[in-house]
């Protein structure tokens, strides 16, 4: 019977299946167009020399040959990783923190919550408009070391400051998006583990790191991946604030990326530092699914 | 926890509180700065606000384009990345099609590839298509949304069958059981993709600055860059900067709670 009736209605006029393509049609069509083609070309790129004009030609490898050789493109790694250590240990701990804070019922909370909250919404080029202004030589942060007498530094005109001031804006605007995520944590530790610890005459640190600290380990698991490949592709901030200066000292891989790109249009070369991009997330996203995979965080 | 200790946890939250919101504060005090100087710390309480720099940002017509650019491109994004994200994600959760799975997490396995890979190969399709420095050629490349359409799926997957069956009993066609029945069910995780679309693409700039080149058809996260570039007053390029973000803020407030709704999502998926 079953055999019939699926014989009568081969899948592909199945009413059901019909709808189904018709649905993901618009969809798929974009996708395909605007995704996966482009994902394809991108990598086809990297194995050719492409100028503006049009004419496009196969080089096999020349192009990462080419980047394995070049200065420019191993200190746009290494400053992608000087950033990516900068920024997550500063942007975790505040997070940590804040979620600490406001992990409490409080008149006036929902109040701090949106407050911490707003640098996530805020666009990347308008915080950056503001934090270029902080940094200046005359800005709010010389005059307040000053003022208490510390030294003023020219913070991104500076080679060695210019790291360090982008991971605090990057701090400042993504706190609020990592505390939301460890407040969820948080809300879901069972309240009974505290009332037992008090029972015991445990100690808020004991608390923190005997329950507080071990069962948010998925969380922070999170925030932890979300940072590294945000880490990753920081272009924004950079592009506003630095250009990728002093002297390539914030030129990370997504700017050369850009600027072998649309600065040059050697769209060959920029399409294989792409692909070493692509690469690099690969395998963070397949070291994490292995992680989670063991079971260590569920 | 007694009241006291409670009260005194206004401290910390407060000082934290303020220092998050200096640069907003120091955004609005500069740009309602009636002289050029600006005065530590006199500034951050103007004596007399002045709207002079709001006036020269908006009178030149400039950044209104922008705001007017910036605007269409957030909205109309938003419309069709819902339509088409709902459509697919119904037809994921609750249809039964060959290859169903398999172009289901194709789709979410993109979402890996960096979008600085496919930058370049969008400027030479949209440019060869004649769409850059249009708004259509901005806003097309933009709307299959992965994100979108895999929390439309999630979403979906829970409303019972048997809402769709008795609909279907009814007579309702497919086009209906979507429009009438699906979507209206769909609300609260529409306003929470809507939300973070419309962010995200009123937030947007490297796209829109790589495929936008005339000034007039600038997006305001590019036009507010390119305010920094010349040599514009600080007052009015920090007059733009409010405009760029009032709109974030209010879209913010108004659905806060969606939003939250979001970023738990995200963390526990």
């Amino acid at each position: 019977m079953t055999a019939i009736s699926r014989r009568a209605t081969p899948w592909w006029r199945s009413k059901a299946a019909l709808a189904g393509y018709v649905f993901i049609l618009p969809y798929v069509i974009f996708f395909l167009a605007f995704r996966i083609v482009p994902a394809v070309m991108g990598t086809l790129l990297s194995l050719a020399d492409y100028s503006l004009a049009g004419d496009i030609q196969f080089v096999g490898t020349e192009n990462f040959s080419r980047l394995f050789g070049d200065a420019v493109f191993w200190n746009a790694l290494w400053v992608t990783a000087y950033y990516t250590i900068l920024t997550i240990p500063l942007s975790m701990v505040v997070a940590l923190g804040m979620a600490l804070l406001c992990d409490r019922t409080l008149r006036g909370m929902s109040f701090y919550r949106a407050i911490f909250f707003l640098p996530v919404v805020t666009s990347t080029v308008m915080s950056g408009v503001i934090w270029v202004w902080i940094f200046r030589n005359d800005g709010p942060l010389n005059w307040l070391l000053d003022s208490v007498g510390l030294p003023t530094a020219n913070w991104l005109q500076n080679e060695a400051l210019v790291m360090p001031a982008l991971a605090v804006v990057s701090a400042w605007k993504d706190f609020g998006y990592n505390m939301l995520i460890l407040l969820a944590g948080m809300l879901a530790i069972p309240g009974e583990y505290y009332e037992a610890a008090s029972v015991d005459g445990a100690g808020w640190r004991h608390r923190f790191f005997h329950i507080t600290l071990p069962l948010l380990r998925p969380a922070l698991f999170v925030v932890l991946i979300l940072e590294i490949i945000k880490s990753f592709q920081v272009f924004d901030t950079i592009y506003v604030m630095t250009g990728g200066g002093p002297v390539r000292a914030s030129y990370s891989l997504t700017y050369m990326i850009y600027d072998q790109g649309f600065g040059y249009f050697d769209f060959g070369y920029a399409s294989a530092a792409g692909v070493i991009l692509l690469i690099i997330t690969l395998i963070t996203s397949l070291v994490q699914r292995r992680i989670m995979k063991r079971g260590r965080i569920e | 926890m007694s009241r006291g200790r409670a009260l005194w946890m206004h401290l910390p939250l407060g000082i934290c509180a303020l220092a998050t919101f200096f640069p907003f504060w120091a955004m609005v005090a500069i740009s309602v700065q009636p002289n050029r100087s600006i005065e530590m710390p006199g500034f951050l309480v103007p004596s007399r606000p002045s709207l002079d720099a709001f006036k020269d940002a908006l009178g030149s017509g400039q950044v209104f384009g922008w705001a007017l650019n910036s605007t269409i491109y957030a909205v109309v994004s938003v419309v069709l990345v819902l339509l088409f994200a709902s459509m697919a994600g119904y037809a994921f959760a609750k249809k039964r099609f060959i290859g169903r799975e398999f172009i289901f997490w194709l789709f979410v396995a993109m979402l890996m590839v960096p979008g600085h890979l496919t930058l370049i190969p969008l400027f030479i399709m949209v440019s060869d298509m004649g769409g850059l420095d249009t708004m259509w050629g901005l806003i097309i490349p933009t709307i299959a949304n992965a994100q979108a359409m895999f929390l439309m799926r999630q979403f979906i997957q829970e409303i019972p069958d048997e809402l769709i069956e008795a609909a279907r009993i009814d007579g309702a066609g497919e086009f209906r059981l979507y429009w009438s029945i699906i979507l209206p069910q769909t609300k609260p995780i529409l306003a929470t993709i809507g939300t973070f679309v419309f962010l995200w693409h009123w937030n947007d700039f490297l796209w829109p600055l790589v495929s936008q080149r005339t000034p007039s058809n600038f997006v305001l996260t590019v036009g507010l860059n390119s305010l920094q570039d010349q040599e514009t007053e600080l007052a009015t390029t920090m007059a733009a900067a409010v405009i760029t973000f009032l709109p974030t803020m209010l879209v913010f407030l108004a659905l806060q709670r969606f939003f939250v709704r979001g970023v738990m999502m995200s963390g526990l998926k």
